[in-house]
Order: structure tokens, then sequence, then C-alpha cells
């Protein structure tokens, strides 16, 4: 046993000492999960973005209460809040000397070219038809131009921003007219499905997966590139006249395999619970279940694509080739739903599906897609068929 | 010049004969566009869809009409809120909404978290829409929109497909040099060459020349699989795309020249080629666009390569919009790389290793 231990350990500081390996291994999953949540972690929310907007007010007529209304609305969105609140906008506006039209079309084209989010223009008798909706119900209501690029997030964004800022304006005039009941306005409640009534944030979400991601790659690139390469350089033949076996072996290897993935936990899990606000917890006999399925399965799979591959460069490109599709079509960083058939039935026989939805459900970070033995099942008959697969065919010397 | 037409063959041979670098160069885009086309919305934009849970009938026709008149919406319902959980948690619905009669209620699931600043968004219109329509009130303002730049930009395949050959060009360009010639170093074929009459000009060139070809011929088979699986909307400027792929692939062989010249060992170069090249895919704006990036994070997307070939190869393929001596700079700035950096490659390949 202490054997085994040693071999383990061996295995895992040669791979400590590898700087690509340390790459791959740790650091990669580090900085993919805080890229990924410093993106996506804070979109949506106020002040995570600041969005480039050009305002010009082309309501010159006798009556501009509401234009100028309007206008100081963005105003007070476009600095910091007196409770603090980060602004939302950076303003751009036409110079008091400078032809709105002429603005409009540059500002237009700024636009066009990505430099701008939006461009809002209250265009001429915007008061007066605000005024006349306000005084004879039924009459046309006043309409605020917003030139947006759609498609584009930040100005899709930007159109949502000002669509509920105009909601918020409709409201309070059709209050100040007396004409809207603040008592009787829609109470609205929030509810997570599956979730045990808390709300679960974007890095709840997405650090299961990281996890496990990080134990895909492992087995996936760790395997093959390992036991290929010391088969290639004959390093394996060197082994087997000692008195170690391959099972032996093997079992020392899945240590080392083992061990990586503890150590991968060790660093995402505090960083995610202390750094990146995850509330996430492993520590429960499920979870704990999952990701120790996980690191088995996946040493398994390793192996399968090991024993699929004559020579180490090989290993690692069919490694290369398969690694982004069954990243992608498992859930781990979006959900998967609406594929053609072929891709459905990827995502069907993938392992790394079954797990992230186990360990996600186990977690509480949602309703599960999948009844739970499937999710164990599924990654079981991988193992077995990996097994058999690589006892057939994985050749632990050259020329054997 | 026979020389050379004979070290174009054997270059060509050489890369015919890698069966890891072909995959690499002509599968892995297709494998990219196949996955992050049908994942990511490669059938084009589709309407929310809301599962509807009635408890009430206490203005429950005004919140039908209200459901009814949302843009790109569409309402399903179900009789109870188990069966609305179901259908959230195998993804028939997008969100879901329960009405008690005084209580509108909206149900999301944990799962698409990415999803929910638009699901909340949508989310808010209906209520205020409803709220209004409740005490019998039309608004009296309103946001009307207006779409401006080019229609293709609106469609999210039309934007990675063109970002996805730029990434492709990218990584062939580098590895040509950090892991194609670093590997004829660190096995001596280039010191065994070295010693034969070939110039070295001539065999790069050569190198040259055979991964041009075969970069153009991966970003024609990535467009046309685009078109012909994806249909995306891509009108492509042929003069301008093929200036600009040629342009590019020598660019990226200039920065696959200067990590080469970087590093101690040639097989590291390799690496850190590798290393490089995953950090600017995410980046560069080609999954994720760099608008919604923290500011520190768009700063450091501006500082590399990847994001400005992503966008001007949007622009030849008729995307988005750019200004022409914007094109015109990034085209010479990528061209300059190549002409500083690729001759120092000349004095590395006849250099003898470092030990």
């Amino acid at each position: 046993m202490s054997a085994l231990c040693y071999l383990g350990f061996t295995g895992l500081l040669t791979a400590l000492r590898e700087r690509v390996t340390l790459f791959w291994t740790l650091l990669f999953p580090v900085l993919l999960f805080v890229l990924l949540s410093s993106i996506f972690g804070q979109v949506g929310e106020q002040g995570a973005l600041r969005l480039n907007v050009a305002f010009v007010n082309l309501d010159r007529g006798a009556d501009t209460g509401f234009a100028m209304a309007v206008e100081t609305l963005f105003e007070s969105l476009s600095v910091e809040g007196e409770d603090g609140r980060p602004p939302v906008f950076t303003l751009h506006r036409p110079v008091s000397d400078a032809d709105p039209r002429r603005f409009l079309e540059d500002e237009q084209r700024a636009l066009a070219y990505g430099r701008r989010a939006a461009v809002v223009v209250v265009p001429e008798g915007f008061s007066q038809e605000i005024g006349g909706a306000l005084r004879r119900p039924g009459e046309l209501a006043g309409k605020l131009h917003v030139h947006y690029s759609q498609g584009v997030p930040s100005s899709e964004l930007a159109a949502g921003v000002i669509d509920q800022m105009l909601a918020e304006l409709d409201r309070a005039l059709l209050a100040q007219a007396g004409r809207f009941d603040e008592d009787l306005a829609v109470r609205t409640a929030i509810q997570w499905a599956g979730s045990e009534g808390h709300n679960v944030g974007y890095i709840d979400f997405l650090l299961p997966g990281v996890v496990l991601m990080a134990f895909f790659t492992t087995g996936l690139f760790g395997v093959p590139g390992a036991i290929l390469y010391a088969r290639d350089q004959r390093i394996l033949r060197r082994y087997w006249v000692t008195p170690l076996s391959i099972p032996r072996y093997l079992a020392g290897f899945g240590l080392t395999i083992l061990g990586m993935c503890v150590l991968q936990l060790t660093v995402l899990w505090p960083l995610g619970r202390f750094a990146l606000g995850a509330r996430v917890s492993f520590a429960a006999a499920w979870p704990a279940a999952y990701l120790a399925l996980a690191a088995v399965t996946f040493l398994s799979f390793g192996f399968l694509v090991a024993s699929l591959a004559k020579t180490a460069n090989a290993g690692q490109a069919i490694a290369n080739i398969i690694n982004m599709p069954m990243l992608f079509l498992s859930g781990v960083f979006f959900p998967v739903a609406d594929l053609p058939s072929v891709l459905q039935a990827m995502v069907y026989a993938n392992p790394l599906t079954y797990l992230v939805d186990g360990l996600r459900t186990s977690l509480g970070v949602g309703a599960g897609q999948f009844a739970p033995w499937l999710t164990l099942a599924v990654p079981l008959g991988w193992i077995s068929v990996s097994a058999v697969v690589t006892s057939r065919r994985l050749h632990w010397d050259v020329g054997r | 010049m026979k020389a050379f037409k004979a070290l174009l063959r054997s270059e060509l041979k050489v890369l015919l004969r890698d069966r890891t670098t072909l995959l690499l160069t002509f599968l892995l885009p297709l494998v990219f566009i196949l996955i992050f086309g049908f994942v990511m919305g490669g059938e084009g934009g589709r309407d929310s869809s809301l599962g509807l849970v009635l408890t009430s009938n206490s203005d429950a026709q005004v919140l039908r009409e209200v459901l009814a008149h949302q843009p790109s919406l569409h309402t399903v319902d179900f009789p109870d809120e188990d069966a609305l959980l179901l259908a959230l948690r195998d993804r028939r619905v997008d969100f879901g909404a329960l009405w008690d009669g005084s209580t509108l209620t909206f149900v999301y699931d944990p799962g698409r978290v990415q999803d929910q600043p638009a699901l909340t968004q949508v989310a808010q219109g209906i209520t205020a829409d409803f709220d209004l329509r409740r005490q019998g009130l039309d608004h009296v303002v309103y946001a009307q929109r207006f779409h401006v730049g080019r229609e293709a930009a609106a469609r999210w395949l039309n934007m990675t497909v063109p970002a996805i050959i730029a990434f492709s060009i990218l990584s062939a360009g580098m590895f040509a040099v950090a892991g194609h010639i670093t590997a004829m170093k660190e096995r001596k074929i280039l010191d065994r060459l070295t010693v034969s009459p070939m110039h070295p000009v001539s065999f790069l060139l050569a190198v040259v020349c055979v991964r041009m070809v075969v970069v153009y011929i991966s970003t024609l088979i990535t467009l046309f699989t685009s078109l012909a699986v994806f249909n995306v909307d891509l009108v492509v400027d042929w003069p301008r795309y093929t200036l600009f792929v040629a342009v590019a692939t020598l660019g990226m062989m200039g920065l696959g020249a200067l990590i080469t010249l970087l590093v101690r060992r040639p097989s590291s170069a390799a690496n850190l080629a590798e290393i490089l090249a995953m950090g600017m895919m995410f980046l560069s704006g080609i999954f994720f666009p760099v608008e919604i990036m923290p500011g520190f994070l768009q700063t450091l997307s501006r500082a590399l390569p990847l994001t400005y070939m992503a966008e001007a190869l949007r622009y030849t393929t008729g995307v988005v919009d750019m200004p022409p001596h914007r094109f015109l700079a990034i085209t010479a700035t990528l061209a300059s790389l190549a002409v500083v950096l690729l001759p120092a490659l000349g004095r590395y390949v006849v250099r003898p290793q470092r030990r």
C-alpha cells in the first residue's frame, strides 16, 4: 500500500514540476473561472457596465417640459447617485452651438461602428404628444426614438435600460395626473425553480462546471499524455523489468490523477467561495460522491483515448478534437437545448452531461434534468466500457 | 527556383503526412462552428417562451392580452405550479409566471442564469404593461426602436463565424513557426539542412507559401460549411478577404517567430503559443462580446491582435461596418509584424541550437 501511495505521490510531484501541466490543470481552470465570472457574473447588474449613449433633444417648440424631464432623467443616470449608485450611461450630447441634426448623423455612424450603445432622440412635438395623451386618454403617446444595434449586447442592454426608465416615467406621469393608483399596482415576486427558495447566482452555476471541467481535462489530456509518452519514450519498459506489475502501476497512476483532482478542488472551491461569492458547498455526501465518480469516470475515459491512439501525439490530437465538443455539449458553461438530433444524441451520450446535472442538483443549483439514477448509471457505464476497451486495446510497451 | 520548387513539394508532403496538424487546421474550426452554431443559436434568434399558471380569474383576461402583445414572446398554459416547474426543468419553457389575483410571481430556472438579464427585461415589460392595463390606462410615453447598422450583425452566428476563422488563422500561423519549425529545430533537421546548399530564405518562403495556401483553403471550407449548414448572412468582399487572410497568416507567423525567439527551448514555443492562443480566444470577443466584459478585460482585449483580426474579418464578410482607414491600419500592422519578425526567423533557422 505504501508503495502505491509513493508511486501516486511521485507522479503528482512530477506533474506539478512541469510548468505546462501546472498551467493547464491548475492555472487555466482558475483563469477561466475568474474570467467567466467577471464577464457573466455581473451582466445586467447596475454599474457592471457603463454604456456609451448619445442624446439629442430636437423638441424645440413652445412647450418642452416633458422633453426636458426626459433629458434630466438621462443626466441623472450619467452621474453617481446620492446613494452611491454607479452611473449607467456615459452621455454624449451636442455642444451648445452645434447643429443637432449633424450631431445625430455622426452619432448614428458611431453606433454603426460600435462606438455607441444607443442614440436617443427626443423628436419634435414629443412634449405636446405626452401632454395630449395625459389630457385626453386614447391620444397617441409620446415616442422617444431609440436607435440601437440589434443583437449587439451593449446595445440591447442600453435599449432595455431605456425601456425600463420610460416605464417608470410613464407610471410617474400618470400618477401625477391622478390617473394611476399606486395602491393598485401589481405586486411582483421572484421564485427560483428547484433551489429551495434561494437565489442562485451565475458563480454557483459555474463553480461545479469549472471543477468538472478541470477534472475532465486532467483525465482527457493527463492520462494519454503521460501513459503514451512514457510508452513511446520506453520509460514504461523500464518499469516492467522491476517487480512492479501493470495493475499496481495503474493503481499508482490512478492515485496521481485523483490527487490532482483533489488539488484542483482545493484551489477552485475556496476561490469561488471566498473571492467570487459562490454559496454552494461540496462538503456533503452527494456532492462528494459525484466528484469522486467524475474523477474515476474521466480517469477511465483518458485510458479509453490512450487505447485508441498509436502515439502520444495522436493521443493529444484526439483529446484536442473531442475536448471542446464534450465540454460545450454538456452544459458545463451554458445550458444546451433545442439541438438537432445528432448533437442531442451526443449530449445524451456524454458522461459530463450527467455528472454536471447530478452535481448541480446535489448542490441545490436548480432542478436536475435527469433522474438521479441516470446521472450515476451513465458515468458508471462509461467506466465499464472504457475498462473493457482499455484492457483489450492498450499496449503497455512499444511493439509489444 | 528549382530548389525552391523542391522545397515547396517537400513542405507540402510533410504537411499532408502530419495528420495532427491537418486535423487541427481543417477540423477544429469546423467543430467550433458546428458546436457553437447549434448550441448558441445557429437557427437564429427565437422567441422566449413563458409558462403561465393562473390560479385566479381576477384580471386573468387582461394579463393574457398583455402577454399576447409582448414582442418575441409566446405563452404556454399550465394547469398548476408543478407542471410549470416540470416544463422549466425539461427546458420546454424559458421562464414562468404565476398569477394568483394579487401577486405576479416570475419563476426562473437557476440553470439559465446567463439568460437572466434578458428574461428579467421581458418580465419588467410585462409587469409595466399589466400595471397600466389593469387600471384601464395606455402608455403616455414609450420608446420606439430603430435598428442601425448591418442587419447581419444582429445574428450571433454571423458575428462568430468570421471570428472563428480569425482564430484558425492565428492558430495555424503561429503554430507553423512555433510548432512546425521549432520541432524541426528540436529534431536537428534544420541543422542538417543548413549544411546543404539550401538558403534559409528559400526554406522559409516554402513554409510560408504552403501554410498560406492551406490556411486560405481551411478558411474557405469553414466559410462554405457555415453558409451551407447555418445559412449565415455573409457577403464576402473577396479581394479584401483574400488580402486580409494572406496578410493575417503572415502576421501570425511573425508572432510565432517572436515567441520562438523569446523562449529558451524550441519545444517551449509550442506550449507558449498554445497558452497565448487559448487566452486570446477567450479575451478577443470571439465567443463573448468585448463590450460586456469588465473595463480591465476590455483594455486587455484591445491589446490583442485577434480582437482586430476578428473585427477586420467581420468587415470583409459584410457583417459589420468599419471605416476603410481602420481596415487598412489593421492590415498594415499585421503586415509590419511579418516584415519585422520573419527575417529574424531566417537567422533562427541557421543559428545553432542554444544549450
